[in-house]
């Protein structure tokens, strides 16, 4: 077998034909309203032949050259993530019946595809995608299937656009692996290079001469020529630290002033995968559906939590989550850089900003590099616990036993299931719970017995109005459990400090419990417990129970209260900001809203707990689940999926950050 | 500002027993009726949402009238009159939750370019016996008189918003309505940049999506009928859009149908008025 074919230019058509032969339909480069983009193909006579594109930030003009060329036009508007992560897919069909529900995943058989006329930065782009897709615990199912029936047919590059920084990504414009048949454009025809045992048959059945040494060498030379037209713009040795030391720079500001937040750059962007889950139902909300569609940090309602919280109200904070995740903790979540240099983003940016200028002002090779906000990788033995039965698209359908009223606007409901994955639950994991024709919020499991899972859950929303209406024998789907809980076992010979504030106990109850389970493993057990006032108090008969116990110190302290209340009035942390036990030797678990979290690791600190000793539990826009929707991201952390446990040590500036 | 709660008590979800069809009235103040015949185009599912919900007023569909009370008042136009000033106030005391629809109602529509104008030169131009018309120097959008529960944007809404609204209330769930860009649905549908790839002027980075993209689609530029999104930066927008043309051509890109909302009124001030005669500027509170 030769290392390379050559295919005359009117013999294109062959090569389609082959690729319908194997079963495809083809994708590839065609002209719409002024631009190239990728779309279904019929034949060769739809690509761009003889013209170019010039791009520069904010702008993208079609050229016509005068020669016969098909691809010397960059790279097209829109990435090949439209194919393999389609900008809209139905997710879920649910339907309820009285008290009875169904909860379906919709997984569609994926097209068999040949996508024409891939670049090197392209390839490597679905590579990162894939990575980002596939992360565990779970991988997402419908782009594995789409990935898996496409096949690729690249094309190296013979031009740039002046937009073009692959070369200093390392991704390109040399395609050396990913493809199945790489094709390099001469005047003539094409050199075709077999890169995969897919590509072997397609090549074979038409035929082709062995291409000459002088048609390699031209193909050789055109794309070596590319590099040096490029050059090496942005400086992406030690980009990544250099950016993770940069997140008070007053550029963020300055760039926020000229960014839109519009989106574009990320929907346009090859790697971005970022999502969210639409819900649609008829009047009765008896038949109800979910789709997912491209979202961006960008948008305000991305970093939205229960209660209209928002974790990146500013245009900086969203400018600065995504060059930061792109460029810096990319490298922390997926091995490698999020960016492959495309350009996209500055040629279709509405404004003309280029990122190749901001990253060069924001973290330029002379910045100072200083400690580094976050450790680089969760710690060792740390790694998701229990997740591997996890599949995305699962529901378990769980019946209502019973409802017990906890405060004014919080109830306990208790879930009866025999599903083995969900019944093997750690504390501190979570659960989606999804009504039909409702949002899916994450509930934190608030017990863990035979037989199922008690959820308590505050109504702050329409979501969680419902689930707190329901009454026994209803039933909800779930998708669970998720998430990296309590680390128990840390804490065995140590004394236990838990320190909970409102409906922060939720979680903790099951860290209680399992401790109380196996108290000799433990030293001295201490329950610091916030409200906001005496009916905000969770399971007060059990408190009280456990407070009659000799070998569990409970402490309680509401923000406010009228005479009836005879205990202490203030913020949980003046609970023991002045006791007289030895810190060194206890591990905390805090939950609690953020600010309270904040002050408690402070005070616990001052007693002489380690941080790394010190865990508590976030709330942040969970949506997916397994870190593949994006909506829960803090600095190098899915919550979802690293979280929702965190020490205080893991999370290093990364915690209470405004805008992170 | 974040969305208001809209749904209605005793609408919480579907283990709720069945509540009392909520009681709907649609009215109108100066606006063309399009936005409420948007009801009408749910063709498919229009007998299921009358049996659902108690139309009481809705003039373009029934002579059923009914001064009120309402669970939800859906409120089309701007308020344009004295009449319609004491109307909004009588209906807003009688409406549980009141729900502006259309660019009228939410942004004073494109009736309120008037505001910038002497509205008796205004009068005087559109009609012969000016002396007849009684209207407030400015056409105002309803929340300047009432507090707003909710929005419907658009020029006219969306059929698929309206819907969503609909079913979210009888559902008890809180209605989809997407505030940010349009360019995410010109991405997501594959539409190409109108603005980058042929340099035509276009408000959707700064206009809220809603409408599918319409424009930009039919290759034209977004002209902002569903009005600002939340962070609209116009300032941005306009600043680079005048690199290619006169401050006068950016005012006018901004001065359509949702002209008088907060930014881009700003902008149009900045860009040296509305287009047409530029007469001196009135004081702003008639009302």
């Amino acid at each position: 077998m030769p290392a390379a074919y050559f295919l005359p230019r009117n013999e294109l058509d062959r090569l389609f034909g082959a690729l319908v032969a194997d079963g495809r339909r083809i994708v590839g480069p065609t002209i719409a309203d002024g631009a190239v983009v990728y779309d279904e193909l019929n034949s060769s006579a739809e690509l761009p032949y003889g013209r170019t594109a010039d791009t520069a930030p904010g702008s993208y003009r079609l050229r016509t050259t005068g020669d016969r060329r098909a691809f010397d036009y960059g790279v097209a508007l829109t990435s090949w993530k439209r194919f393999t992560h389609p900008s809209l897919i139905p997710l879920t069909r649910a339907h309820r019946d009285a008290d009875r529900i169904v909860v379906e995943s919709v997984l569609e058989e994926p097209p068999k595809l040949a996508f024409v006329g891939v670049r090197a930065c392209e390839l490597a782009a679905l590579g990162i995608q894939e990575r980002a897709m596939r992360a565990g615990p779970a991988g997402d199912p419908d782009h594995a299937a789409r990935r898996d029936a496409a096949l690729i047919v690249a094309v190296e590059c013979a031009m740039a656009t002046s937009t073009c920084f692959c070369t200093s990504m390392a991704s390109g414009p040399e395609v050396d692996h990913g493809a199945d048949l790489v094709l390099s454009e001469l005047d003539d025809g094409f050199v075709v290079r077999v890169e995969s045992d897919a590509g072997v048959p397609v090549v074979a059945s038409l035929g082709l001469r062995a291409a000459a040494p002088d048609e390699v060498e031209r193909a050789t030379a055109q794309v070596a020529a590319v590099r040096e037209v490029i050059g090496d713009p942005v400086a992406a040795n030690g980009l990544a630290a250099r950016l993770r030391t940069a997140l008070d720079h007053p550029r963020w500001s300055e760039v926020a002033e000229r960014c839109l937040a519009c989106a574009n750059c990320t929907l346009v962007c090859p790697t971005c995968f970022c999502t969210s889950v639409g819900v649609a139902s008829d009047l009765d909300g008896a038949d109800a559906s979910t789709e997912r569609s491209w979202d961006s940090c960008f948008s305000l309602g991305f970093g939205r939590v229960a209660g209209d919280a928002n974790f990146r109200p500013k245009v900086r904070d969203r400018y600065r989550q995504w060059l930061t995740h792109k460029f810096s903790t990319w490298w922390d979540q997926f091995g490698s850089s999020g960016c492959v240099g495309c350009g996209r983003c500055i040629a279709w940016c509405p404004v003309g900003i280029d990122v190749r200028e901001e990253l060069a002002a924001i973290a330029p090779v002379s910045a100072p590099t200083g400690p580094i906000p976050w450790p680089p990788s969760p710690p060792e033995g740390r790694a998701p616990a229990a997740l591997a039965t996890i599949t995305p698209a699962r529901h378990v359908i769980a019946t209502v036993r019973s409802v017990v009223p906890e405060t004014a606007d919080s109830v306990t409901l208790r879930l009866a299931t025999n599903d083995e994955a969900v019944l093997d639950a750690r504390p501190g994991q979570f659960v989606m719970v999804e009504l039909p024709a409702f949002a899916t919020p994450p509930i934190s499991i608030s017990r863990i017995r035979p037989g199922g899972l008690d959820l308590t859950i505050r109504s702050a929303g329409p979501a969680t109005a419902a689930l707190t209406g329901l009454v026994a024998g209803a039933q909800v789907a779930l998708r669970g459990p998720l998430g990296r809980g309590w680390p128990i076992d840390a804490a065995i010979g140590r004394d236990v400090v838990i320190v909970a504030g409102g409906i922060g106990l939720a979680p903790l109850r099951p860290v209680i419990e399992a401790i109380l389970g196996e108290r000799p493993r433990f030293g001295a057990i201490r329950l610091y417990l916030g409200a906001r006032t005496p009916r905000d108090r969770l399971f007060v008969a059990e408190m009280n129970a456990l407070a009659g116990r000799a070998d569990v110190e409970v402490a309680e302290i509401v923000d406010r209260a009228g005479p009836e209340w005879l205990g202490q009035v203030g913020i949980v942390t003046q609970l023991f900001d002045q006791a007289g036990w030895d810190g060194s030797r206890a591990t905390a678990f805090v939950c609690g809203p953020e600010r309270m979290m904040q002050a408690t690791a402070v005070t616990l600190a001052e007693r002489g707990v380690n941080p790394t000793a010190i865990w508590l539990t976030l709330e942040r826009n969970m949506a997916c689940g397994v870190g593949t929707c994006g909506h829960c991201q803090l600095g190098p952390f899915f919550v979802c999926r690293d979280g929702p446990v965190f020490s205080v040590a893991e999370l290093g500036t990364a915690f209470g950050r405004e805008g992170l | 500002m974040e969305p208001p709660e809209l749904i209605l008590p005793g609408r919480r979800g579907p283990r709720s027993g069945t509540p009392q069809r909520p009681r709907i009235g649609i009215v109108k103040f100066a606006s063309c009726d399009g936005c409420q015949l948007t009801l009408l185009d749910l063709e498919d599912e229009l007998l299921t949402i009358a049996d659902r919900v108690d139309l009481v007023e809705f003039a373009e569909a029934t002579s059923r009238r009914s001064a009120g009370p309402f669970d939800v008042l859906f409120v089309e136009g701007s308020i344009s009159t004295a009449e319609q000033v004491q109307e909004i106030a009588r209906l807003r005391a009688v409406s549980h939750r009141l729900v502006t629809i259309g660019a009228c109602a939410t942004a004073g529509g494109i009736q309120a370019i008037r505001n910038w104008f002497d509205p008796d030169e205004v009068r005087a131009a559109v009609y012969p016996e000016p002396t007849y018309v009684e209207s407030l120097a400015q056409a105002r959008p309803v929340a300047d008189f009432v507090a707003v529960d909710g929005e419907l944007r658009g020029c006219p809404i969306s059929p698929g918003q309206l819907r969503e609204f609909l079913v979210a209330l009888v559902t008890g769930r809180r209605p989809q309505l997407p505030d940010e860009a349009v360019c995410l649905e010109c991405k997501r549908r594959g539409v190409v940049c109108v603005a980058v790839a042929q340099g035509i002027p276009c408000l959707g980075p700064v206009t809220r999506t809603g409408c599918g993209a319409i424009c930009p689609a039919y290759g034209r530029g977004c002209y902002g009928c569903f009005g600002p999104r939340e962070s609209a930066n116009t300032t941005s927008l306009a600043r680079w859009l005048s690199d290619d043309r006169s401050a006068a051509d950016v005012g006018r890109l901004f001065a359509g149908f949702t002209a008088w909302s907060v930014p881009f009124r700003a902008t149009i001030d900045a860009y040296g008025g509305p287009p047409g005669q530029v007469l001196p500027a009135r004081e702003t509170d008639d009302a």
